[in-house]
């Protein structure tokens, strides 16, 4: 999992981290600036999270932000028998993955508006840059590799990796996310999309073959 | 690149990961080893999950916490919770007045049962007892597409206006979109959807969310038509509302799939449809009847949302 952020509100002035269940339960005792720092710890994560898997940034941040109402309007119903974490994320994850059954039909057909292969030369405009290409040739084969976390910087590769998770299933993407992005480990995972261990492995492992195929076909 | 047998993948995606006992990890070690193949897999799958992970981090759009604020206003939510105290004290007086009223109950039940012996004989059949129809809320949310926005929104502000709706429906305008939250009876809402079928026409999309007991959850139904949402909501137990949009979301997404769609489009016919289901009384010409929300009775039974936008042109 990602470190915690060192300076964001959601700390008290001496730096010791004040861990959820607490922040929670001040919550609930009337305390709205216990549930503002658990809002400002986890808007940006939850917010990554939701952009990267429905790829729209005008509704990653509506989603987000539909997230963290339902959060607020359900905390009296969270039991705690999960950590405030994997519970935030489950109704992020849910809410997401409604908006993609909705509007997969519209994510489908832009990203068939954009044929990799038709646009094999160097160009403003084109969808997928030839030295954008080299790049992600280079690292995917044996022969040299950049530096992936340099290079991911690169805006035309960036878009490339966003497009290409765009092509898996939501199920895969949503598990691929959670866990190279986010950083869950599988047994988080399991409780956030409330599905078995085995599935997690199973989703995962087909996830990732999918797009190194798919990022395969894109470098050519 | 070469597809890899699933079951090893799994196992080196769970080393990669660092999901494998010691034993395993050593079994893996040695795996990699002994094939050369199974290495080249191996670095593969690191590499595909390094690509992702390096993947910048967004930071959620500034103000997004005032907005979280802003709209749980909206959904007449303060963010200044009841304190626990209050909340506990407020259960506390909900308690005892359940407790008088379950005692008053009580002292009805002996009262009736004391009667009820002393003129039993003088009764020849017994009564069913009567039902209790505890209406309980609806909640959901309709989203609406067009590319019409502003006489889609002079409409609908005519018709809260002329069915003296203003009360019950709180709207938004924002760029691209116009949010009206009713919270009211089962019949303005009604009236509301009557006017509103008669423009259905004009709208791209219309999807109905509804809220399952299970949080965070809804039940979606695509291309839902205003009768449906009328039948939906007028259910008196939320079970059956769910159940219905459980229905129409199958029925709907089944008409959409059905062949020659497309012909009647074309030839300006209606789309296929598996059920007839009753339409509201249109009012025609896109004009609104005057018919004035009921009162009294009208309780806040139904929580719906809707939201009119322009359709969604995704950028790259």
């Amino acid at each position: 999992m990602q470190p915690e952020p060192a300076n964001i509100k959601g700390f008290p002035p001496n730096g010791v981290p004040i861990d959820d269940a607490t922040l929670v339960e001040q919550w609930r005792w009337g305390d709205s600036a216990a549930m503002e720092r658990l809002i400002l710890k986890y808007q940006n994560r939850i917010y990554n999270v939701i952009l990267k898997i429905c790829a729209n940034p005008d509704d990653a941040a509506e989603l987000t932000q539909d997230t963290f109402v339902k959060i607020i309007q359900g905390i009296d119903k969270f039991a705690g028998k999960s950590s405030f974490y994997t519970w935030a994320f489950r109704i992020a994850v849910n809410l997401t993955l409604n908006y993609c059954q909705r509007n997969s039909r519209i994510v489908l057909q832009s990203l068939d508006a954009e044929d990799y292969d038709s646009h094999p030369s160097t160009g403003a405009g084109q969808a997928c840059p030839e030295r954008s290409r080299r790049v992600l040739k280079e690292f995917l084969s044996d022969n040299k590799s950049p530096d992936p976390a340099m290079e991911a910087q690169n805006k035309e590769l960036y878009d490339i990796l966003v497009k290409s998770l765009m092509r898996l299933d939501d199920a895969q993407r949503t598990v691929i996310v959670l866990r190279d992005i986010e950083g869950m480990n599988y047994a988080q995972i399991a409780k956030v999309l409330d599905i078995e261990l085995g599935t997690v492995r199973s989703r995962l492992s087909r996830g990732r073959s999918r797009l190194r195929e798919i990022l395969e076909v894109i470098s050519g | 690149m070469n597809r890899g047998d699933p079951n090893i993948d799994e196992l080196l995606n769970s080393f990669i990961d660092g999901e494998l006992t010691q034993t395993q990890q050593m079994e893996v070690r040695r795996l990699i080893a002994d094939d050369d193949q199974i290495a080249r897999r191996l670095r593969d799958l690191q590499k595909c999950k390094m690509l992702v992970a390096c993947l910048p981090h967004a930071q959620a759009p500034a103000g997004t916490l005032e907005q979280i604020k802003a709209s749980l206003q909206d959904r007449t939510l303060s963010l200044q919770t009841l304190s626990f105290q209050e909340r506990r004290k407020t259960r506390q007086f909900s308690g005892r007045r359940v407790l008088a009223a379950a005692a008053m109950i009580a002292l009805v039940a002996v009262s009736a049962a004391v009667i009820y012996s002393i003129f039993a004989s003088q009764r020849t059949a017994d009564r069913p007892t009567p039902g209790t129809a505890a209406a309980t809320g609806f909640s959901g949310k309709l989203e609406l597409t067009t590319s019409d926005l502003t006489a889609v929104d002079a409409f609908i502000s005519r018709v809260i206006k002329d069915n003296e709706l203003s009360d019950r429906v709180h709207s938004v305008s924002l760029a691209d979109r116009r949010v009206y939250s009713f919270s009211g009876g089962r019949g303005a809402l009604n009236l509301l959807l009557t006017d509103l079928a008669t423009i259905w026409e004009r709208f791209g999309s219309a999807s109905l969310m509804v809220e399952t007991p299970k949080f965070g959850e809804q039940i979606v139904v695509d291309a839902v038509t205003a009768a449906q949402v009328a039948q939906i909501v007028k259910q008196e137990h939320r079970e059956e509302s769910i159940r219905l949009a459980k229905d129409f979301a199958v029925l709907n997404n089944m008409a959409e799939l059905l062949p020659g769609r497309e012909i009647l489009a074309a030839t300006g016919e209606k789309k296929p449809s598996l059920i007839t289901i009753p339409k509201p009384v249109l009012t025609g010409d896109g004009k609104t009847v005057k018919n004035p929300a009921p009162a009294g009775a009208d309780t806040k039974e139904v929580e719906l949302t809707i939201v009119v936008r322009v359709p969604k042109v995704l950028s790259d």
